[in-house]
Formats: structure tokens, C-alpha cells, sequence
């Protein structure tokens, strides 16, 4: 990040080979479309290097603030394109197919990254299912707790418990697995 | 708000679940705890970290690097 920051192109270059496979995983679980996932990969690393000089050490780790802007460019991305009710109906379809939207089938490859989403996933499927769709609309969808209480017909207060409660295991689980990561 | 309650409200901002409402009391005791909220806030970056290494990688188009890095290289000629 230091050497984007002093704008050398070779430190992009390296910065994209090691975390593209995990931004366009995001953008893709977020506008499902392979062609403009890629484009919006292109937009959020252009936006790396543009921003690089905005990234503080003090205030997190890289990978935190690439996800944040990431995220947020695909969730963007998803809202301009008026593309909610084709997203809807792929998510309906990928979630009959697939109940847990955070099980994915893994392959030997990347065996070190394997294991340790085989370890954060343990952590998140160990939420009760509600605690976990309410997470996975926030994260993943952009809702808000109202956008979530209207969607899944829940109270706006059991919303918030659901996700306060959520992500505070969520969190406390990482805690205990960090120096397994 | 006590400095409980505003670590719950730093795990939704981090997830971006806030509603605009919250959003204002959060900036509020943000600014009230200081340093130690800051701390906190970039603690909770581990969650949308993990959220997101709980995917399974997905492959660029091999197309999309060579873009980007000869959009640069334009940006850096100029």
C-alpha cells in the first residue's frame, strides 16, 4: 500500500494479483454478473490508486478499507443499474439450489485461503439462520434494518437484535481465531 | 450512549446496516470516545475483512489487469 501510495505502478500490479480473486468474489456475491463484476474490478482498483494517499495504517488494515470501498462501489453499482429484480431473481434461484448462501464448493487450490474460510465460515454458520440472512442482506445487499424488517416481514426491533447479536459472535469467534489466521 | 452500545452500533456501520439516524448518534459518540473509538472502528474492519475471505475466490478476465494497469500508466504519462 506504501508503494501505490507513492504512486509505483509495479505495487498495484502486485496489490491486484493477490486480492483480486477476493474483490471480485465480493462484487460477484453482490450484483451477480460476471461481465460487470469485472468492469466494477477495474473501477475499484483505479480507485485504489486514487485513494491510496486516504489510507491510514492507524485506521485498519489494507484489506478492511478494499472491502469497504469495494463493497460499496458494487452496492452502487447495483442501485445505478436499476438492477435489484434481476439480482432478486438470481439470489431466489442460487438460494434454492444452495439453502446457506455462504456455503460454496472449494477446490485444492489455494489450500492456505481454503482453510481459513473453511474457519470463518465455521464461525458464521454457527449464527442461527435468521442471524445469518440478516447479516447477508446487510453485507452483501446494502439493506438497511428497515429495508431488512420490510423484506423478511420482522419486526424492526427483532432486526436489530438479530444483527447486534450476529455479528457480536461474529466478531468475539474472529477474536479467538486470529492467531489460527 | 455508553461505550457498549457503541460497539454494537460500530458493528452494523461497519456492515453498513446504521440507519441514517443511528448514523448521526454513532458519529456523535464517536466523536465523544475519541481515540478509543477510533481503535475500535478499525477492530471492526475485521468483519467485512472476513466476510468477504468467507467467499471463494472468484478469476478476474485476464483483460481486466492489462487495463488497469495501462489506464495508469496514461494517468502517469500525463
Amino acid at each position: 500500500m506504501e508503494g501505490i501510495q507513492r504512486e509505483e505502478s509495479e505495487a498495484l500490479s502486485q496489490l491486484y494479483d493477490r486480492y483480486n480473486g477476493i474483490l471480485k468474489a465480493l462484487v460477484l456475491r453482490v450484483i451477480h454478473n460476471e461481465a460487470e463484476a469485472d468492469d466494477l474490478l477495474q473501477e475499484i482498483f483505479m480507485e485504489i490508486w486514487n485513494q491510496a494517499k486516504n489510507f491510514s495504517a492507524q485506521r485498519g488494515k489494507p484489506l478492511g478499507w478494499m472491502v469497504t470501498l469495494a463493497r460499496r462501489r458494487a452496492i452502487d453499482g447495483l442501485r445505478k443499474k436499476q438492477a435489484y429484480a434481476r439480482a432478486e431473481e438470481r439470489l431466489q434461484h442460487e438460494t434454492e439450489q444452495q439453502p446457506d448462501a455462504w456455503v460454496h464448493n472449494s477446490t485444492e487450490e489455494e489450500i492456505l485461503d481454503g482453510d481459513r474460510r473453511v474457519l470463518i465460515r465455521r464461525v458464521i454458520g454457527m449464527l442461527p439462520p435468521a442471524q445469518q440472512q440478516a447479516i447477508e442482506l446487510a453485507f452483501f445487499r446494502g439493506m438497511s434494518q428497515r429495508e431488512i424488517a420490510a423484506k423478511t416481514n420482522t419486526p424492526l426491533g427483532t432486526v436489530k437484535t438479530r444483527l447486534e447479536l450476529g455479528l457480536k459472535k461474529i466478531y468475539d469467534g474472529l477474536k479467538e481465531l486470529r492467531d489460527e489466521l | 450512549m455508553s461505550f457498549e452500545e457503541f460497539q454494537n452500533r460500530t458493528r452494523l456501520f461497519v456492515v453498513g446496516a446504521l440507519d441514517p439516524d443511528e448514523m448521526a448518534e454513532f458519529e456523535n459518540a464517536r466523536h465523544e470516545f475519541g481515540e478509543e473509538a477510533e481503535a475500535f472502528i478499525a477492530e471492526c474492519y475485521s468483519l467485512s475483512e472476513a466476510f468477504a475471505l468467507s467467499l471463494k475466490p472468484a478469476r478476474a478476465s485476464d483483460q481486466i489487469k492489462a487495463r488497469l494497469m495501462e489506464m495508469v500508466k496514461n494517468r502517469q504519462a500525463h
